[in-house]
């Protein structure tokens, strides 16, 4: 079975072709990312102006380099939600066009569910599996006993991880994206700012305490004249940040019987984050996505509209529509 | 003589969904009717609609015609992706037409028209047209403007025009559909820059 796969949820124009949920036949993915950086972040009407420009023409890449046409397509799997709403709806009506034009059914798939099964494009997933969701919009554990059984263990209680990054990359004058700035500088910083103990019941996150906590703290440095060490202040903030989301998955492993571990999203490519769940997790199977995989991409999203699919054997109308806030 | 023609109307730049079929440039069926920003759901849905009870198949489709603005951001988009996409997918021949155009079509009678659009702020995207019998003629450009201050300019009586059916053949006497030559090129014309965009240059232009 043919899936081709369509994202647009943020500031990557994407299409993928994969082949019976496994292999990638071709992945093209038109970033945006140099465009928004003179803003400081995502531009939502700029997103959407520049996906309805390369919406096609991604389309027409992703088939020639998979050497197929659209009659070889068997499903087209498009991000529904959640995101931002101008972006998602030139992704959803480029799909419905698509599929309506060529006689193919369709399906809205979520997000988080495209980042999950990103997994699934290295190794099978084994269920029960913990993956833990870590990106700009989400923070959350979530237990798998089965293909498309999600069951959300805890969440954040405000910010999400790659959020709480992105501000404090902004204060420290590091570029956009945060995620990556923080990560490379940190190399040449020591973790000597001490960083509040993060505490929240049950395997829920909280982000918005840290991050406040190192906002006032390069504040009230900068009101005294007093030096910051910007590579310091990234590494222990890094750290913290990166050891709530390993304690929380601790916890949960163990509370919880299951035979695989998993990270998903935009700052599974983290590499602090990468080194401690091999360290945690390797003995037993883990999974962690390739970097490529990690960031919006439709190969992710192929590949759950291709379980969703099997799962579920349900396919959408015409009036599919998208959502900017979705549940898993 | 052509033996069969059949074509393809798309409007989102409104509020109202328009879509329409020709064929032989004779109304066949159409849809013009006011939503609530839910362009997104209907327009597939409807469009898909339409044809099944004309009997007609996608690749039917000769050309496509689209409304490309100004307009409303997100209404307009999806009508211009679907019209990109499936004049891409079935390899017809796309044009694009101004929306105000269309709607200055709509009018019946001869005459000055103002074909508009809120835009908010007590502005307007709008453009003056010379409507004659069968034809439409543009007498200004479209322009983004404070809407009381344009109509006050304007010497000569004119008639305002914000919504109706458009009529296409009034838009195909007075050649104002313009055919794409490279649809992957096609964007909607937005007649402004984004907040963002105009901020930046004003840090610019100030520093
Ligand atoms: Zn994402």
């Amino acid at each position: 079975m043919i899936v081709l796969g369509v994202e647009s949820s943020c500031d990557e124009t994407s299409v993928s072709l994969s082949r019976d949920g496994k292999t990638i036949l071709s992945n093209v993915v038109l970033s945006q990312i140099d465009l928004h950086k003179a803003f400081g972040g995502v531009v939502p009407e700029i997103a959407s102006r520049e996906h309805i420009k390369g919406i096609t023409v991604v389309f027409e890449q992703a088939l020639k380099e998979a050497k197929l046409t659209p009659s070889d397509v068997d499903l087209v799997a498009v991000t529904q939600g959640p995101g931002l709403i101008g972006s998602l709806l030139i992704g959803i009506n480029a799909a419905k066009a698509f599929a309506f034009a060529n006689d193919i059914p369709i399906i809205g798939v979520h997000h988080i569910a495209g980042h999950i099964y990103a997994n699934q494009i290295a190794s099978d997933m084994v269920f029960p599996l913990l993956c833990l969701v870590v990106s700009g919009g989400h923070t959350e554990l979530i237990l798998m006993r089965d293909h498309f059984h999600f069951e959300k263990l805890g969440e954040t209680k405000d910010d999400a991880i790659g959020e709480a990054y992105d501000k404090v990359a902004r204060v420290l004058g590091l570029p956009y994206p945060g995620g990556p700035a923080i990560d490379r500088i940190s190399d040449q910083g020591q973790s000597s700012y001490p960083m509040p103990q993060i505490q929240v019941e049950g395997f829920n996150f909280s982000y918005s305490g840290l991050k406040s906590h190192v906002i006032n703290l390069v504040n009230t440095l900068r009101m005294k004249k007093e030096p910051i060490d910007v590579a310091s202040m990234a590494k222990s903030f890094q750290e913290a940040a990166v050891a709530h989301v390993m304690d929380k998955s601790i916890q949960a492993f163990n509370a919880y019987d299951v035979k695989m571990f998993m990270i998903a999203g935009g700052v599974a490519a983290n590499r602090l984050l990468r080194q401690n769940v091999e360290k945690t997790f390797g003995d037993g199977l883990l999974s962690i996505p390739a970097f490529k995989y990690c960031t919006d991409n439709a190969a992710m999203m192929s590949i759950a509209g291709y379980y969703q699919y099997q799962k579920q054997k349900d396919t959408a109308t015409m009036a599919l529509n998208g959502y900017s806030r979705l549940n898993l | 003589m052509l033996q069969s023609l059949k074509t393809l109307v798309i409007d989102t730049s409104t509020p109202y969904l328009f879509l329409a079929l020709y064929d032989q440039r004779e109304l066949v069926d159409s849809h013009y009717q006011k939503g609530h920003n839910d362009h997104s759901v209907t327009l597939m849905d409807t469009l898909q609609e339409m044809l099944s009870s004309q009997g007609w198949k996608p690749a039917f489709l000769d050309e496509i015609i689209v409304g490309i603005g100004p307009g409303s951001y997100t209404g307009l988009r999806i009508g211009v992706v679907v019209a990109k996409m499936l004049a891409w997918s079935l390899s017809c021949r796309l044009y694009t037409v101004s929306s105000l155009a269309l709607l200055a079509s709509s009018v019946l009678e001869d005459g000055q028209v103002l074909a508009w659009m809120d835009a908010r702020r007590d502005h307007a995207f709008l453009e003056m047209y010379e409507k004659t019998r069968h034809t439409l003629i543009p007498v200004d450009q479209p322009r983004y403007s404070d809407f009381k201050a344009y109509q006050n300019s304007v010497k000569n009586p004119f008639v305002l025009v914000s919504s109706g059916h458009p009529n296409m053949n009034v838009i195909w006497a007075s050649d104002l559909a313009v055919l794409v030559t490279d649809v992957h090129q096609v964007e909607p014309f937005y007649l402004r820059d984004t907040e963002a965009e105009r901020q930046l240059k004003d840090r610019v232009n100030n520093s």
